[in-house]
């Protein structure tokens, strides 16, 4: 008995001290992983928008579409729309998740998209994030059908021996371009004042 | 028993990755740089420190009976601090080693030299234990991480944030089966190999050093070992 009184008590006061250096260090990381995350975010940002004044990281504008939330981060240049950025995620990658930012010109063509998480095949699949495939999108207007791989009756070069994770970009950026063309008006008002 | 012996020992003869053969699981998962072993290993030595000297301390205090569980905590704990740490202050390698950095806690070596060798020995000797363990493991998963980033991806990667990258001419193809799992198995074997050939030639000019044959060793036993001398654990 008097043996499991101090088996316990030892394991609680061990477990009550990790628990409060936990919440020490928690209290003190908060604020700096928060900010962290933010200065990704519009690093992401600058990478993909055109020069802007404002922060597109607060001009935002949500929509429900597809089954996925869409979060368009709006740039200005002195108070006009410079573009918008949008966040997409396709699970369809061969190592699964691929999450991209995508920057859209006023024109309403594609400026320039950035990989922010994959697990592709390191030399196959990986090389989404190379210039070779990238520049395919860079400054290419919307026309749907277009936006597909070759093989699936598009423009679109596939990268050799990586079909399937080049097909999972295409399609995230189309579904993504598809939502902004659905909504391209109100993004381009989101933050302007309200006009009576 | 002095600080220089116990330290020294992690580096060589007791080497976590290569002799003692603990910390697998990370070794071959994160090695695809040199800059994840840079890393990893010092993680795991600020965790394997920290938990060393802790469980060093409280040796009197824990209950043989409730030690594991005491182990783990103290481990988890600080592996925890510095998962938070890093996320704050080295965003991008924490990016990098992802689900490796909570996974320290499981890591073998960390429990490995919390029962074998701190519960055992005073907080001076179980400090130099951990250093030499951890820089031990640091310097064993980078050297697999060189070799397989150069062969796999032409590159040597020592920080990237700082640019501190050095790349292969690009005529050189690189084999891209030595970052994939396959390489992996592939390098770890070959070094261990090759770990037990200088072994070998070293006992051979050693006179009077018979050659054991591993698999009859008994340091790695503790089942028939009375709690005093037994500094290494498998």
């Amino acid at each position: 008995m008097k043996e499991i009184v101090k088996l316990i008590v030892v394991l609680t006061l061990i477990s009550a001290v990790a628990g409060l250096l936990l919440a020490f260090t928690n209290n003190r990381t908060a604020g700096p992983i928060a900010q962290a995350r933010k200065a990704e975010v519009l690093r992401a940002l600058t990478d993909v928008l055109p020069p802007f004044d404002n922060q597109p990281n607060e001009t935002v504008f949500s929509v429900d579409e597809n089954g996925q939330h869409w979060t368009f981060f709006i740039a200005r240049q002195n108070g006009s729309f410079a573009g918008a950025a949008v966040e997409s995620v396709s699970m369809k990658g061969y190592g699964g998740l691929i999450k991209i930012m995508i920057g859209i010109n006023p024109d309403n063509s594609l400026r320039r998209f950035k990989v922010l998480e994959q697990q592709e095949t390191p030399g196959l699949g990986s090389k989404i994030t190379e210039a070779v495939f990238r520049s395919q999108f860079e400054n290419r207007s919307f026309i749907p059908d277009t936006w597909r791989l070759k093989k699936d009756g598009g423009e679109i070069e596939a990268i050799t021996g990586a079909t399937i994770s080049s097909r999972a970009v295409t399609e995230a950026i189309r579904t993504a371009a598809d939502v902004y063309a659905r909504h391209a008006d109100e993004i381009r008002r989101t933050g302007l004042p309200a006009t009576p | 028993m002095g600080f220089w012996k116990e330290m020294k020992k992690g580096l060589w003869d007791e080497i976590p990755v290569f002799r003692v053969v603990l910390g697998m699981c990370p070794t071959l998962a994160i090695t695809t740089s040199v800059e994840n072993g840079i890393g990893m290993g010092l993680a795991a030595t600020f965790v394997l420190l920290c938990s060393n000297a802790t469980v060093s301390l409280l040796r009197h205090f824990i209950p043989d009976k409730v030690r594991i569980p005491c182990f783990i905590v103290i481990a988890a704990t600080f592996t925890t601090i510095i998962d938070l740490t890093m996320n704050a202050y080295a965003h991008e390698v924490h990016r990098n080693l992802g689900i490796f950095i909570p996974l320290i806690v499981v890591n073998c070596i960390i429990l490995g030299r919390a029962e074998a060798f701190a519960s055992r020995h005073p907080v001076r000797l179980s400090i130099a234990d951990a250093i030499g363990m951890g820089l031990g493991f640091t310097f064993a998963i980078c050297i697999v991480g060189l070799i397989r980033e150069l062969a796999g991806n032409g590159s040597v990667t020592l920080w990237s944030a700082t640019g501190w990258q050095w790349r292969v001419p690009a005529a050189y193809q690189p084999t891209l089966i030595m970052v994939l799992a396959p390489g992996g198995f592939i390098t770890l074997g070959c070094l261990l190999a090759l770990m037990n050939r200088i072994e070998w030639h070293r006992a051979q000019r050693t006179p009077g050093y018979a050659y054991q044959p591993r698999e009859l060793d008994c340091r790695h036993c503790v089942i028939c070992k009375p709690k005093t001398h037994v500094s290494t654990l498998s």
